[in-house]
């Protein structure tokens, strides 16, 4: 452990020896860049447009606010990330950022951002973002966390939240569009961090996390991953029969969703060794793969004007 | 009885390495500030509209 965290030291060094990217470390940028994509979704998807500088200086404080939450989960999670080899080297534990460097720091992105959206699109936009700030860093981190086993699928609804304020930017409401997609990643979230917490599972008994592998055990959390994984990938297809996505959107929807069902249910049933290993990394690589995925397609038809529209049969 | 406050302490010298990091680091904030800058510039144009000319003098 460094000096810099060591905090049963009698002493705490006043300076840290962090770089730019450190910070920018801070901000977990490839949640960040998830962030980005669905709540471009969420904007181009909504019923009306707003202008292109507006969009992009919104979209840009979306994601310092998004990535604010994860600098100030950091800076809460730092006595247990040192615990974790997944975590050990981030910048905190590592030693190479204060944790008072980086309470700052994610505090004043989080104010910057709230105030930027709020000047730039309007003020339902920033409180919602506000609203997503406080959940990730205080509810789910400071509470749900080290709390309950259901912890990543209350806490997943601040990484769903991005396409509702997304859609918040463009109409200054909420509709039925951004909700839908609220749903995907909600349900997504589950079986994408439970697949990752069954390899981790010494990691977390070692921080004291309660994560649903150590709680309910990994027969258990296998079969919910495969009935996430069932009730997601049809709610997956909702925006191709409600008219905001198109016949790509509909094609790519249904045969990546089941390919989750089955890597889903290969994690269900191969249950030891190396395989078992391998099956859960398949499934959490390709549940990123698959919301990246269903949301750039979203973007490429309603964002670039490139959709084979489908009739409408619901919504 | 609560634990005894722990003492800042600064550190002796900083390393040239320390110095070239702490630069790096300077200028990469200012770099931030000045698209800060551009970014509010830019966007104030594009909220204000045609009107940024339409002011009394």
């Amino acid at each position: 452990m460094s000096a810099a965290f060591d905090t049963r030291n009698d002493s705490v060094a006043l300076t840290s020896t962090g770089e730019a990217r450190d910070f920018f470390a801070l901000l977990k940028p490839r949640v960040m860049s998830l962030v980005i994509v669905t709540a471009l979704a969420g904007m181009a998807t909504a019923p009306s447009s707003v202008h292109p500088v507006i969009a992009l200086a919104s979209l840009l404080a979306i994601a310092v606010g998004a990535g604010a939450s994860g600098c100030l989960n950091m800076w809460y999670d730092a006595d247990i990330d040192v615990l974790m080899t997944r975590t050990a080297k981030r910048p905190i534990p590592a030693g190479r950022v204060l944790p008072s460097e980086a309470l700052a720091f994610g505090l004043t992105l989080s104010i910057g951002a709230v105030l930027v959206l709020g000047l730039v699109a309007n003020i339902l936009a920033a409180a919602m973002l506000a609203f997503t700030i406080f959940f990730y860093a205080v509810v789910y981190s400071m509470w749900l966390k080290r709390w309950t086993p259901q912890n990543i699928v209350i806490g997943g609804a601040a990484g769903a939240f991005p396409p509702m304020i997304g859609e918040a930017v463009v109409t200054g409401d909420l509709g039925l569009h951004s909700l839908v997609l609220f749903a995907i990643i909600f349900l997504w979230t589950p079986p994408h961090f439970w697949a990752l917490a069954l390899v981790k599972s010494a990691d977390y008994a070692r921080a004291g996390i309660p994560m649903m592998p150590n709680v309910a055990g990994p027969a258990a959390t296998r079969r919910q991953i495969v009935l996430y994984s069932l009730v997601m990938a049809p709610v997956a297809v909702l925006p191709a029969l409600m008219g905001f996505g198109g016949l790509a959107y509909l094609v790519v929807s249904v045969t990546t969703g089941l390919a989750m069902i089955a890597l889903a249910i290969r994690v269900r049933r191969v249950t030891e060794g190396e395989a078992a290993t391998k099956a859960c990394y398949s499934l959490f690589a390709f549940s990123i793969l698959y919301l990246f995925g269903l949301f750039a397609v979203l973007l490429v038809e309603n964002g670039l004007g490139l959709m084979w529209a489908l009739p409408k049969v619901m919504g | 009885m609560s634990e005894p406050r722990k003492q800042p302490v600064a550190p002796a010298a900083f390393s040239p390495e320390d110095m070239a990091r702490r630069r790096r680091r300077n200028l990469a904030l200012a770099l931030v500030l000045a698209g800060l800058v551009v970014f509010f510039f830019v966007v104030t144009l594009v909220k204000t509209g045609p009107a940024i000319l339409n002011r009394p003098l």
